[in-house]
């Protein structure tokens, strides 16, 4: 049992779940890149505005109304203490562990239901209904995939493809969060789960097909396999 | 004896504290230049590198007392780099990181793992000028080779 949200309420979960938690999760990763990039600009601001507000009795006093420059001094880095403290708070927030932890496990989980579900139904005539479940992989995410079965680092894999390291290893990010997988042994194992589970499912598929056919016309059922 | 800078206010410059010398490897140039210009004022000597390989060419062909690493950059990781620099040099080592981000797809205590690998402190950005300085001073003076030279 995960939490609230584990297993035993998957049942009852469609197809629109699955895209909501790819989308937050997608929208999680770009939030976090944000706030990664807004780490340089910030700690150079703060450090800038924590020097002017050290040396902030050194500024002349002017005698016109409004604002002295120790004001504003004193004023810009309050203000950026305020942003460096919402992001802060932003950057806890993305980090939560068990959310985290818990959106992997629902993920896996869920592919697990999909196959269940897919195989365990016998009814014909929902074949056409029952959900599907297959990872869909672009043709560069495979050869992404291929290569990290081989073995190839980041460097590597993207020599071989002529790509740079990084859009290789935003490749393989992308992998990894479509397996929802939590590392690259993980996701090897997922990938190999999935291709042996997308194996059997569709020669399970194809034999209810059959047999709906068969139904239909009134043959008997043909089973070759 | 006196307090030897422990409680000294760092809006005074000690004059007195001999001068530390002091590597930023990080590759945003941004935050190194600023570190920069804030160090500089209070007597430290401050040298950049941009990654984490040049960040070890510099280490090997000067002296310095503290090297501040990002934790995350392009190329060579602070981690990496910090476990490299630990076992060629003899140097206090603080690790610098923003929010600890990036743990959607490898939940990892990035700290904890700098100190494993041999970093004497962390100090999470963006921090202030003070902050800053009690870091690298604390760092200092609680290496090994400080207390040597106190003797």
């Amino acid at each position: 049992m995960i939490s609230i949200n584990g297993s035993t309420e998957l049942d009852g979960r469609t197809g629109t779940d699955v895209s909501r938690i790819d989308r937050e999760s997608v929208a999680n990763e770009v939030g976090a890149a944000i706030a990664h990039q807004l780490n340089g600009p910030l700690t150079a601001l703060l450090l800038y505005l924590g020097d002017l507000y050290q040396g902030r009795d050194r500024f002349p006093v002017g005698d016109q109304d409004g604002l002295s420059l120790k004001e504003v001094a004193e004023n810009a880095l309050r203000e950026a203490e305020r942003v460096c403290a919402l992001m802060r708070r932003l950057g806890d927030s993305f980090e939560a562990p068990l959310r985290e932890q818990t959106a992997f496990a629902q993920g896996r989980e869920m592919i697990r239901w999909w196959a269940r579900a897919g195989i365990a139904s016998h009814d014909a005539a929902n074949t056409q209904a029952a959900p599907v479940h297959q990872i869909s992989l672009t043709t560069r995410e495979s050869e992404v995939l291929r290569l990290v079965r081989e073995g190839c680092s980041n460097k590597e894999g993207g020599m071989r493809l002529q790509i740079s390291h990084r859009t290789f290893e935003s490749h393989r990010a992308r992998l990894m969060r479509k397996f929802g997988a939590k590392n690259v042994a993980d996701l090897l194992r997922l990938a190999a789960e999935e291709h042996a589970g997308g194996d059997s499912h569709r020669s399970a598929l194809a034999v209810q097909r059959r047999s709906a056919r068969a139904r239909r016309s009134g043959e008997p059922a043909r089973c070759k396999r | 004896m006196d307090a030897s800078g422990q409680h000294a206010r760092i809006e005074v410059p000690d004059l007195v504290k001999p001068v530390l010398r002091v590597l930023v490897v990080d590759d945003d140039e941004s935050v190194g230049a600023a570190i920069q210009a804030i160090l500089s004022r209070r007597n430290y000597r401050t040298e950049l590198a941009s990654g984490a390989y040049a960040g070890i060419q510099a280490l090997a062909s000067s002296r310095f007392d503290v090297v501040l690493v990002d934790l995350f950059m392009t190329g060579m990781s602070g981690i990496d780099a910090i476990a490299h620099i630990r076992r060629q040099f003899e140097i206090s080592i603080i690790a610098m990181s923003g929010f600890r981000l990036r743990s959607s797809l490898d939940p990892i205590d990035y700290f904890g793992t700098a100190i494993q690998r041999g970093a004497s402190m962390c100090i999470r950005k963006p921090f202030s000028p003070r902050q800053l300085v009690e870091a690298i001073d604390s760092s200092v003076a609680a290496s090994p080779l400080a207390e040597v030279a106190l003797q």
